[in-house]
């Protein structure tokens, strides 16, 4: 919204949003992880990601208010800051999560009956995942390094930044991505809190959005979420369009799903990380 | 399986992850959104509130001097809070507690009665001074 008008954001807002961002990430991956668990009939390791998760959604509430949604963006800046008695604490609590994490995710990356059910399953060739408009770790995945964090929107610029890429497409590929993605996102979160500059959270921004257009990429736990805005100088927004990255990647299941075992489509529907209310906008 | 034995063994040892929901009830932390309340003495019925609303929780009527607020229909997203001209939204950090029906909770606003007072005794005045 805000390039819009356009207005020029304080650092220390952009470094909240990157945290709000990646947090956000950690806890779809932790959730995604548990999921999967749960689709090939793990329910234990299912509970036990989610036990981790709540460890997450503890940091999002004590931070901004919420547990699952923020809702700390507004025009011009966020609501809530992080005080420094509150980043001594998500940086232990993060420590616990990596511990935590790690003991589990190298039963998921290494464990027989894990491999067996995802290895050389719903298999998407790098070709084709470009071809369909695949994004996120669906098309990282599949051996393509994009992701929307390269074009060094709000601090993804200052951070050390690379994506994680797999080659072999399959389902245990995208769940390697996730997991080590998982990782990556609490190293970033350490980063953004070291990096944090001080400052104001927000700028008082005024009037009605102006006759203007703007459209945005970012890249969400799921992949690639694209905004568009267009206002027309009054109170209300001539068109506002979100395409979230569920919609990109749903076309994928037609090269996955033909000629799988039916105890297998599971597994492959949920590899892509599916949210159909986010979808149906 | 052998993978799956340490993270096994110290859920034998250690606490549980749940808790006794009712008898034992975890504090929210400082700053978490619970609910929000509306203060009869400063509220104006603007309709401020409503018309800014994602939720459609509130809904005002001035002439009856009625707001009507839906808690079950309240995300508790602040908008209203800082939207508010007269500061009558107040955000509580303690959790609503959770309930079998869904009641609707009508507030009136005492400044705004006072307002309306005011203007019909300075109205009468002027006009009970016109008839002399």
């Amino acid at each position: 919204m805000e390039k819009l008008w356009p207005v020029e954001l304080s650092p220390r807002t952009i470094y909240l949003r990157t945290f709000w961002a990646e947090l956000a990430r950690v806890h779809s991956h932790l959730l995604w992880l548990g999921l999967l668990a749960d689709a090939f009939g793990f329910e234990s390791m299912f509970l036990q990601f989610w036990r981790i998760r709540e460890r997450v959604l503890d940091l999002l509430e004590m931070t901004a208010g919420h547990r699952v949604i923020p809702s700390v963006n507004v025009v011009g800046g966020v609501r809530r800051d992080i005080t420094p008695e509150q980043k001594k604490v998500i940086i232990d609590t993060l420590d616990i999560i990596r511990k935590e994490s790690d003991s589990l995710v190298k039963v998921v990356t290494n464990d027989y009956t894990v491999k067996a059910r995802t290895v050389g399953v719903g298999v998407v060739t790098k070709e084709q995942a470009f071809a369909l408009g695949c994004v996120g770790p669906v098309l990282r995945a599949s051996g393509v390094s994009e992701d929307v964090r390269l074009t060094k929107y709000d601090a993804y610029g200052d951070l050390n930044y690379e994506p994680i890429v797999e080659t072999a497409g399959d389902c245990y590929a995208r769940t390697l991505v996730r997991a080590r993605e998982l990782f990556q996102s609490i190293d970033l979160l350490l980063e953004v809190l070291n990096k944090m500059p001080e400052g104001e959270i927000a700028v008082r921004v005024k009037g009605n959005p102006p006759a203007n257009e703007a459209f945005v990429r970012k890249e969400a736990p799921r992949g690639e979420l694209i905004y568009y805005a267009k206002g027309n100088g009054t109170r209300n927004l001539e068109r506002m369009k979100i395409r979230t990255p569920t919609f990109a990647n749903l076309p994928s299941l037609l090269v996955m799903l033909p000629g799988c075992q039916l105890a297998d489509v599971p597994v492959i529907v949920l590899s892509i990380d599916p949210c159909i209310c986010c979808m149906e906008r | 399986m052998p993978l799956m034995l340490p993270t096994i063994l110290k859920n034998l040892f250690t606490g549980y992850a749940t808790r006794l929901y009712p008898v034992q009830v975890r504090e929210p932390f400082d700053k978490a959104r619970g609910h929000i309340s509306f203060s009869e003495d400063k509220c104006t019925m603007c309709g401020v509130c409503a018309l800014r609303c994602p939720s459609v929780a509130i809904t005002v009527e001035k002439k009856q001097n009625k707001l009507t607020f839906y808690p079950f229909r309240c995300i508790v997203c602040e908008v209203c809070v800082h939207a508010c001209p007269s500061e009558a939204i107040d955000l509580i950090f303690k959790w609503r507690p959770s309930s079998y029906d869904k009641p609707e909770e009508v507030y009136k606003s005492t400044r705004l009665e006072h307002l309306r007072e005011t203007t019909d005794a300075a109205k009468d005045a002027l006009a009970s001074k016109e008839d002399k």
